[in-house]
């Protein structure tokens, strides 16, 4: 293991780690020498891993492999936040796509003790390990991803109110020691400090302050020093047990080690470390306090050492660095996204330290007087922590035990006798001990005068903490509680809708008749979403002749809303539904956002109508549609359109009976009929015309509207078919011959035989309406633009037509009303 | 306490004729609860429930189609996506067995190669009107070498006991990972799409 120094650099868009050699206590840019540099570039990868056979704490140092390239270096960062940034900051630069500022950090040695490399000063690397054994980048890279989960911290949250149900306490022995050392190294034994007891502890913390005094350890926050105290300790502790190291923390001279009976390390967790200097500028090292946070079984406990602001004026001073100590000190949890624990938020508090209270009574002669005498009540009175304390300015909730034993500053080092020096320090109490939290009681406070190497004498003092100890069985239960509560939660926000109805019947249903089924949707405690939404392979929510109104929207919890499913069959559907090829039959899936879906089924008969039937199988229809069987009708409507008359045994009609009653009805009636095809019939009237060409056997057309109506039903039939009277495949060379009457009427003549029949028919008819049109306002372009639109119709699939287009099909027209003479289908009319 | 979660979704369909129970097996196993009076779904319900399993929690959401004929071209488009399909026939219902093979047709036609199949004789507890021999349900899931429970939602036989076992082969069957993003919105009840995320 050697020491390196590493620091991370930013130039010209591009990231690098540099290590470099140091010689101990770097002080100039000349004690540092740049050993090697990793490239921040395509597969390079910072992975935590946990090296083999250390003590599983989490908590304790970091061990990273980096892999740049071929290069791979296994390196151990120490603990706290500042390595937690270092490694974020080195990540947030490896991921890709991150927009780089442009640092033009220079690798420079010198630049690099600035900036980053302070922050994550000095590691120890490893010989590199195999990839192979490491856990993979995506693994390392899920730790410092984890995106903030409201579930964990619910069921956490839920599992700490309900802690009382499944944990009990647990007695356990804390070691808490203090000792401020001068800057000197040890020479004896702490034995007599740290194991006087005759039964071992479980947990120890020691404190130190002044533990180097040099500029190096001021200015590196290096120090040989923190290996040699940690020795001792570790020799001095009680040999009754065997103690593993849980955490060291150190600020400068201010050092904090916690160990743990090593059988029941595995019942410490989330351990960490953090440090507050409250020096030169309120941030230097040489004054402040470091902090160790764990979790022992399910109780939190704080452990700070401080080492506050000297001179016996100076209290206010020390006030607010305890204050600042308390502000500053946030520990980082192991769930980034959980907020920075104060030392406030643990359920213990063990406060050590030279806090450097000292007695309000300055007269050194007095003070050793009343020493002399054994009356530490009077003196405890005068000093300045007690005051401040009892004033409530400071540690508020915080105890100290009685104190029994003589100050503990200042003395001749190797003597128990006061120093007498010019500066005359009084003797004060230092070195102190406090604690927070409702299931601690101290069984010993006492100071340690058989250690003789510093100034101070270290105290200690015993306590008895109640541990929150959990029943792993009672604690599953209690989960699985919560957990069920959360699924129960979750099931019930799941959003949910009663529908009044769901199953909807439309009975006998006409053509152009528009029908409408109403239903509620009640919505129930959640907020939701709701869309009418697409079946499988299907491009709409719906068959064509229904809509849903409103087929999306959003109700509030609790309310209602009026659906409507309106039903109406028109030219583009009703051919399929005469056939029986298309039913009315539907499903509509009305599914919630994040929610249900129901099933909504449509389901009803549609009446056969000689609206959108062809004029082919009209026909051959000698009963109106309704009449005739289904089959029939069936057959009739799938039959190929044939030029000349099918070979079907009984003769067809010239032309649909159905057209020939409107056609007559306005021929006998109408004539003269103002503004005929250009006012509109009333909706009752137009049914019953429906249902009387759907059902009459009779071939007059009662008069069941008005003209208005009729010529309204006559457009509406001849928009309904099909197949338009002019058929689809002569839509073209009907266009193309549209100035030429006699190519007309050749393409007239390719009609098959019954569209030819309604052709002259309705030509003939339309002629004798302009015999009238004195009477009836009609003329030649009036009556082409309207029938020209119906009877010349572009297939589907066809553009659809400009104005030029329909221009010629009405010129088409205007030529067969314009030509003198011989009409053929005069006759049909006559009939 | 300071227990990971790793946690992940499974999606779990149940499929069956109309009335053999399926949703009562997701009552029972979702609120541990049962309702004596039928009510057809009509329509795609779902619950979640979170077990654990080898340390894992895992969330289930579990999704309770309707059973009637004339759904079913509906029904199978939310067989996509569907990590484990368990079919339910009624064991007092002959046709509801003799239906099994056109129902796991449909899987194979419409669900993910990988899912996992499962077959339950439902109403176990009505002894006196089985017609359907357990032999004949072991049967049929030995030929098609699937897992094979009778249950009883009302009497609460095998039904926790179902879910687990079939949510463990969709374990044993998934490559552990670590949690990524990927599966960030399980908390919010998200991830609950049928087939309509497909066209959009």
């Amino acid at each position: 293991m050697e020491s390196r120094l590493l620091s991370l650099v930013e130039s010209h868009g591009k990231s690098m780690i540099c290590l470099y050699t140091h010689r101990r206590m770097a002080i100039t840019a000349e004690d540092v020498c740049l050993d090697r540099i990793l490239l921040i570039q395509d597969g390079f990868t910072v992975e935590e891993v946990t090296p083999e056979n250390d003590l599983q704490i989490l908590g304790s140092d970091v061990t990273v492999q980096i892999t740049s390239g071929d290069a791979e270096l296994l390196v151990r960062l120490p603990f706290g936040s500042q390595t937690q940034m270092f490694l974020q900051e080195v990540r947030r630069r490896c991921s890709p796509g991150v927009a780089r500022s442009e640092d033009a950090t220079a690798v420079d040695p010198e630049q690099s003790t600035s900036g980053e490399a302070k922050t994550a000063s000095t590691y120890r690397d490893q010989k590199p390990k195999t990839a192979s054994e490491m856990p993979t980048s995506e693994q390392a890279q899920g730790l410092s991803t984890r995106p903030p989960w409201l579930r964990d911290t619910l069921i956490q949250s839920w599992l700490t109110q309900k802690e009382d149900s499944y944990t009990h306490l647990q007695s356990f022995r804390f070691f808490v020691g203090t000792y401020n050392v001068n800057g000197q190294s040890p020479q004896e034994s702490l034995q007599p400090w740290l194991s006087q007891d005759k039964e071992p502890p479980d947990v120890y913390c020691v404190g130190f302050q002044e533990l180097d005094l040099s500029k190096e350890a001021f200015f590196f926050n290096d120090t040989p020093k923190e290996e040699e105290w940690f020795k001792a300790v570790t020799k001095g502790l009680h040999p009754g047990a065997k103690y593993a190291k849980v955490k060291l923390v150190r600020l400068v001279g201010i050092l904090l080690l916690l160990y743990v009976r090593t059988e029941l390390a595995m019942n410490i967790s989330e351990v960490e470390a953090e440090t507050v200097g409250t020096g030169i500028m309120g941030r230097m090292g040489n004054k402040g306090g470091v902090g160790i946070r764990f979790q022992f079984h399910n109780t939190t406990v704080c452990v700070v050492n401080a080492h506050l602001a000297a001179h016996a004026e100076e209290y206010e001073r020390r006030n607010q660095e305890v204050q600042d100590i308390c502000a500053r000190m946030q520990f980082h949890q192991l769930e980034p996204s959980r907020p920075l624990l104060t030392i406030d938020g643990h359920d213990i508090v063990l406060w050590l330290g030279d806090l450097n209270y000292q007695l309000e009574e300055q007269d050194t002669e007095r003070v050793k007087k009343l020493i002399q005498a054994q009356d530490f009540q009077a003196l405890y009175r005068r000093d300045q922590l007690k005051i401040q304390m009892d004033a409530k300015v400071i540690f508020q909730d915080f105890r100290e035990g009685e104190i029994s034993f003589q100050p503990t500053y200042k003395y001749i080092p190797g003597s128990d006798d006061w120093d007498d020096s010019e500066k005359c320090h009084a003797p004060a109490w230092c070195d102190r001990i406090l604690w927070r939290g409702k299931t601690v009681s101290q069984l010993s406070y006492q100071s340690h005068t058989a250690l003789k190497n510093s100034d101070h004498k270290p105290v200690s003092a015993l306590f008895d903490v109640g541990i929150k100890v959990m029943d792993e069985k009672r604690y599953r239960k209690a989960f699985e509680e919560i957990v069920r509560s959360l699924d129960k939660m979750e099931n019930a926000s799941i959003p949910s809708v009663t529908l009044s109805k769901r199953e909807f019947l439309f009975k006998d249903v006409k053509y152009l008749q528009r029908r409408v089924e109403t239903f509620t949707i009640c919505n129930g405690p959640v907020p939701c979403q709701f869309e009418f939404i697409n079946k499988p392979d299907e491009d709409t929510y719906c068959k064509p002749w229904l809509i849903a109104k409103p087929s999306k929207g959003f109700l509030l919890p609790g309310s209602e809303l009026m659906m409507e499913l309106e039903l109406l069959v028109n030219k583009s559907t009703a051919t399929a539904l005469n056939s029986g090829e298309g039913k009315l039959e539907d499903i509509l899936v009305l599914h919630l956002d994040r929610g249900k879906d129901y099933f909504l089924s449509v389901s009803g008969n549609y009446l056969p109508s000689c609206f959108g039937c062809p004029i082919q199988a009209l026909c051959y229809m000698k009963e109106p549609i309704r009449e005739t069987l289904p089959k029939a009708v069936r057959e009739l409507t799938l039959m190929p359109l044939s030029t000349e008359d099918a070979f079907l045994e009984e003769k067809p009609l010239d032309i649909p009976k159905e057209l020939w009653m409107m056609v007559n009805h306005l021929y006998r009636n109408a004539c003269q009929q103002e503004d005929l095809f250009q006012q509109p019939g009333l909706r009752p009237e137009f049914d019953q015309i429906r249902d009387w060409l759907d059902t009459e056997t009779l071939d007059v057309l009662v008069p069941v509207g008005s003209n208005h109506a009729v010529a309204e039903a006559l457009l509406l039939f001849l928009e309904s078919l099909p197949e338009p009277v002019i058929c689809y495949k002569l839509y073209k060379s009907c266009l193309e011959c549209a100035n030429s009457y006699e190519m007309s009427s050749q393409v007239v003549a390719m009609l098959p035989k019954c569209h030819q029949n309604v052709f002259r028919y309705l030509v003939a008819f339309l002629r004798e309406l302009l015999k009238y049109s004195g009477k009836n306002h009609l003329d030649v372009n009036i009556l082409a633009t309207i029938f020209g639109g119906l009877l010349v119709r572009p297939p589907s699939g066809h553009t659809k037509p400009g104005t030029a287009e329909k221009q010629k099909a009405q010129q088409f027209i205007l030529q067969f009303l314009c030509q003198q003479g011989d009409v053929p289908g005069y006759r049909l009319l006559q009939r | 306490m300071a227990k990971k979660t790793y946690d992940l979704l499974f999606k779990l369909l149940l499929i069956g004729d109309s009335g053999v129970g399926k949703t009562c097996v997701l009552f029972r196993f979702s609120d541990d609860a049962f309702n004596t009076t039928f009510i057809s779904t009509i329509g795609i319900d779902f619950k979640i429930k979170t077990v654990e399993l080898q340390g894992k929690k895992i969330k289930l959401q579990i999704w309770d189609t309707a059973g009637q004929e004339r759904f079913h071209t509906i029904t199978t488009s939310y067989y996509r996506g569907a990590m484990g399909i368990m079919l339910v026939y009624d064991i007092t219902n002959a046709k509801s067995f003799e239906n099994i093979s056109k129902w796991l047709r449909n899987i194979d036609e419409h669900a993910n190669e990988d899912v996992e199949r499962m077959l339950l004789g439902n109403k176990c507890d009505m002894e006196d009107k089985r017609v359907v021999p357990k032999a004949k349900g072991e049967q049929i899931a030995r030929e098609h070498g699937i897992r094979f429970f009778e249950t009883s939602a009302k009497a609460n036989i095998n039904i926790e006991k179902a879910f687990l076992t079939l949510a463990e082969d969709i374990l044993r069957k998934t490559p552990v990972k670590e949690p990524n993003s990927e599966n960030v919105d399980i908390s919010s009840g998200g991830g609950v799409t049928g087939w309509k995320s497909k066209c959009c």
